[in-house]
């Protein structure tokens, strides 16, 4: 819970930083980190690299506004039914990877094959989901705050706290997760399936948890940023889009609280500071990338850990 | 990485220092540009993101242009979408708000129109947005949306080109059956509910398909399609997709007259041999115009000096040099509205006159544009015949 | 019908090969070094520009720009080996997020040299083989004759050669084939490489067949992928039938079903293999 506190500082930056471009791009940072934190649990916890929140993100997304559009429900009652949406999906599709006992691999490629299917879908089913011309969102969510009431979260800065205090209850939660006895089941699992079954741990009921909260948490990251965005298109479901959380999670580190969020920062933000010609800024994210994942194997908060680690050691 | 940042540095410096040097009676006019210069989809915003700094450095180097009593020079800011409405929402953004931008270029991908709308609409009167995107025409000459201007012909309508394009090939082929195959995502989309009444109209009947971005092998479709016996196959719609449709459709037998509407000359002279018929809409034969308007020397000169490469004729280079028009016709605006500011002034000054560059270009009521295009006609062998169409 | 439908199926299995040459060097590359090369597509790319180039605008003969793309494809190989892939050995992760990065590394190096404007080479061999409704174009059969003698032979060699045995030995027990006198590195260097080189072929032969762009890479690496576990990972004649099955899974599905649902019918079948034969069509049971 301690590296909660790093986040301290976001919380005071609106009062530094007055640029609306700014507080955007830390906007999309926060909710594209609360995917990878999600990723983080079923990965960095239980060690199951799944190809499916990208799927999950979209769905969230997706379900949410639909349950609006034709229920007439507000947004966080039109969340809560993507919430089923999702842990039914998760359930089916976690029950026949983990009772088949797909690993790593082939795991990896049976979640992104459901992934794919599930873009499809949103992309071909045109009569619900509008297919590619995607669907424009101009309904915003509504908060009820203490003196102000029930307020709708239109402007940057609302939206800045909003996905702000969003991405500290996510990572409040995976930390508590983490530490509790069903974390410990999940590392068990991640460090040696077989003898944490021996041990009488149900593995197929533990990866099945940690594919479902993922899958929720990335659907929550969905559900806001579609709405944040104004507009829901079926490549919210993409491949490149779940690589792109993976990527995140491995260069901030694996299995840390942080390492998410420090991830996002590097891949979501920092390419907006530095001003680089279109076609060497792909290069640059590659060159990130590489040189992160060879020199920083257990990711930037892994380095800086173990750093800390030894100072203390030596001192 | 580190002499990239001090190189930055030191540019960002220079740039800070320049206009305490120049003189009192000179000022830069920031134009933006949001563009998918990169990414699965980038072709056409590629293009045009060709065409805008070729006129903004001939500009700048004739000394810039005069409005009143002040020089004017031009800045660009062409950022690159990769066609994420994530990029798009966080760049324009910058551009209005960071960098006080009056004036847009683009975008060319309709996915990212829609998404930075609500937004964009927000600063309704206080800049313009020039993009070519499909869907754009949903949204233009509305209400509260003044801001936004289609700079590209609309294909239906009376002066629609597609209309014209439907009536040409009815008088030269009388075709019963036309099949249409287009990408599946936004423009296709529209393609298709846009050439199905048209076609419809004139008593012509139709089959859609749709593929999936990214197709390379077209055979199971084009079978599909000869089983509907069209008299024209009608694919669309960016040349990446073309070479690979008329190549297969020719080779395997399926389909050998073609019509199109989005796409150039090259994928037809390439396959000139086998097919029997192409009808293609260009904005201008660029290989023709060459030898006779000398604006169009002038800019093909322009491109090769300024890319170093050769021009790229089989791409039909629509979005380069029409991009490349419309910096002139702003900048004709700007001097004739007497200012650079008064965006408001600028645009009925724009939507008013009638730019002659490489194209007569003019709006419509809903502030779309109007210019004259080139119908190419093909036939078996490479004989080419060209129509000029003045809607 | 029939007719259009065995058109279909000849064009999947031709279609197939492209699939199986990516397939065959995703195997090879797993069984060795325990990683999944998701940048092979991209030396697929880097094969067809080559040959692009080298035919089209230097006017060499086709033959010899085949060669030189596959030579270029192998080098490209090396260096990647070397610099990147060497450190990522039996960490599947890690390889994965390498390779992404190569990804992005290469495809910005496509832009700057080739820019978004698709190419098409000049056609190599035209014309077409017509029996009855059944056109089949030249430079595909073609294509796949030279695609399914590359797969035949390396077989061939891994099981024939003593650095092929050697090879398969070390797939299934590592340590024994160490202590056999297998030079590991070189081994593991060697796979890489000639998985790219085959690649670059592959790409060669793309290069005859359909249009240029630098993301053209993204496209087949999935099907390879697809294809490798279809068949069965480590099967190398498998690659090439799981390439072919996904082939005529998705021409012939196209025909009676939607085409923008082509890459649907695949997956399907790939989840519904693996879940019913998890070591793949052609493996053996675990």
């Amino acid at each position: 819970m301690k590296a909660l506190w790093f986040l301290i500082p976001l919380y005071l930056l609106p009062l530094v930083v007055k640029s609306d471009t700014m507080l955007t791009v830390l906007i999309f940072t926060f909710l594209l980190s609360i995917l990878a934190v999600g990723f983080n649990i079923v990965f960095g916890g239980a060690g199951q690299l799944t190809m499916f929140h990208a799927a999950a993100f979209g769905i969230g997304s997706y379900a949410t506004f639909l349950s609006m559009l034709h229920f007439g429900l507000p947004f966080w009652l039109g969340y809560l039914v993507a919430v089923v949406v999702v842990v039914l999906v998760s359930i089916v599709i976690g029950w026949i990877c983990f009772k088949f006992r797909l690993k790593e691999f082939y795991f990896a490629v049976v979640t992104m094959a459901f992934a794919e299917l599930c873009r499809l879908i949103a992309l071909n089913w045109t009569s619900v989901t509008n297919g590619t011309l995607g669907m424009l969102v101009l309904e915003k969510p509504t908060l009820w705050l203490p003196r102000s009431g029930i307020v709708k979260i239109e402007q940057t800065a609302a939206w800045y706290f909003l996905t702000l205090v969003s991405l500290t209850v996510v990572l409040a939660f995976s930390a508590l997760l983490m530490r509790s006895w069903i974390g410990r089941n999940f590392s068990a699992i991640r460090l040696n399936e077989d003898l944490a079954q021996t041990l009488g741990i149900d593995t197929f009921r533990y990866k099945l948890l940690a594919f479902t909260i993922s899958n929720v948490i990335a659907s929550f990251a969905g559900a806001l940023y579609g709405f944040y965005t104004g507009f829901i298109e079926p490549s919210y479901l993409s491949v490149t889009q779940s690589l792109d959380a993976i990527a995140m999670v491995l260069l901030g580190g694996v299995s840390t609280i942080l390492g998410p969020v420090v991830g996002s920062m590097v891949l979501t933000s920092l390419p907006h500071l530095i001003e680089l010609p279109a076609e060497l800024r792909v290069a640059v994210y590659g060159m990130i990338l590489i040189l992160v994942i060879l020199l920083m194997p257990r990711g930037i908060v892994g380095l800086a850990a173990g750093l800390l680690k030894r100072r203390a050691h030596a001192s | 990485m580190k002499s990239l940042f001090r190189g930055s540095f030191a540019a960002a410096l220079l740039a800070a220092a320049v206009p305490g040097v120049a003189g009192a009676q000179t000022a830069t006019v920031k134009i933006g540009q949001i563009e998918a210069q990169t990414g699965p989809n980038a072709i056409y915003g590629y293009m045009s993101s060709q065409g805008v700094p070729i006129a903004v450095d001939e500009i700048n180097k004739a000394g810039g242009f005069k409005v009143g009593d002040t020089t004017y020079k031009l800045e660009l800011m062409a950022l690159d979408t990769r066609g994420d409405p994530k990029e798009a929402t966080i760049q324009l953004k910058k551009l209005l708000e960071q960098d006080k931008v009056k004036f847009v270029f683009g975008p060319f991908l309709s996915n990212v129109f829609v998404t930075v709308f609500p937004y964009a609409k927000q600063f309704n009167g206080k800049f313009l947005m020039m993009g070519g995107g499909t869907r754009i025409h949903e949204f233009v000459g509305q209400p509260g949306n003044e801001f936004v201007i289609r700079t590209w012909n609309w294909d239906a309508g009376p002066k629609g080109f597609g209309e014209k394009m439907v009536d040409y090939l009815v008088k030269t082929a009388n075709p019963k059956k036309v099949a249409m195959l287009f990408q599946n995502d936004s423009g296709g989309k529209i393609l298709g509910d846009i050439y199905e009444p048209i076609f419809k109209a004139r008593g012509i009947e139709t089959m859609t398909e749709y593929f999936e971005p990214g197709t390379k092998d077209f055979s199971p479709v084009l079978a599909k399609i000869a089983g509907f016996k069209p008299d024209y196959l009608f694919p669309g719609y960016s040349d990446a997709a073309l070479y690979d449709i008329v190549r297969q459709s020719v080779e395997g037998n399926y389909s050998k007259k073609f019509f199109l509407v989005r796409g150039s000359t090259g994928p037809g002279l390439k396959n000139k041999d086998g097919l029997e018929d192409y009808i293609v809409y260009v904005p201008k034969d660029f290989e023709e115009a060459e030898k006779k308007e000398p604006k169009v020397k002038h800019f093909i000169d322009a491109y090769k000096a300024f890319y170093k490469r050769d021009f790229p004729y089989d791409q039909a280079p629509l979005c380069s040099s029409s991009c490349y028009d419309h910096v002139y016709m702003l900048v004709e605006a700007m001097k004739k509205a007497g200012t650079v500011d008064d965006v408001e002034k600028i645009r009925k000054t724009l939507l008013s006159m009638t730019y002659q560059g490489m194209w007569k270009i003019s709006f419509d009521e809903r502030s779309e544009q109007i210019f004259n295009f080139d119908i190419v006609h093909l036939r078996k062998g490479g004989t080419k015949e060209v129509v000029h169409v003045e809607p | 019908m029939t007719q259009v439908v065995v058109g279909q199926i000849l064009n999947g299995i031709i279609l197939g090969s492209l699939y199986g040459i990516i397939a065959l060097g995703v195997t090879m590359t797993f069984g060795i070094t325990g990683i999944v090369n998701f940048a092979l597509g991209q030396f697929m790319m880097i094969g067809a520009y080559a040959t692009w180039y080298f035919t089209d605008l230097a006017m060499f003969p086709f033959p010899v720009a085949v060669a030189l793309a596959v030579v270029i494809s192998a080098v490209a190989g090396l260096v990647a080996d070397q610099a990147l892939f060497r450190f990522t050995r039996n960490n599947l992760v890690n390889g994965l997020l390498v390779s992404i990065g190569l990804i992005s590394v290469t495809e910005s190096v496509a832009l700057l040299l080739f820019t978004t404007t698709p190419k098409n080479m000049d056609t190599v061999i035209a014309g077409s083989w017509t029996l009855g409704a059944i056109t089949l174009p030249r430079m595909k059969v073609v294509a796949f004759l030279m695609l399914a003698a590359v797969i035949g032979l390396t077989w061939l060699g891994l099981s024939r050669a003593w650095l092929g045995r050697a090879t398969r030995a070390y797939a299934q027990n590592p340590e024994a084939a160490m202590l056999m006198g297998v030079p590991t590195k070189l081994l593991q260097t060697g796979v890489v490489v000639y998985s790219c080189a085959i690649a670059g072929f592959g790409g060669a032969l793309y290069a005859c067949l359909f249009s240029l762009e630098p993301t053209l890479g993204g496209l087949f690496i999935l099907k390879g992928v697809e294809s490798a576990i279809l068949a069965g990972v480590g099967n190398l004649l498998g690659a090439l039938a799981g390439g072919v099955i996904l082939g005529v899974t998705e021409s012939v599905g196209s025909l009676y079903l939607p085409s923008a649902f082509r890459d649907a019918y695949g997956l399907v079948f790939l989840v519904a293999i693996l879940l019913f034969r998890p070591a793949g069509l052609f493996g053996g049971q675990k």
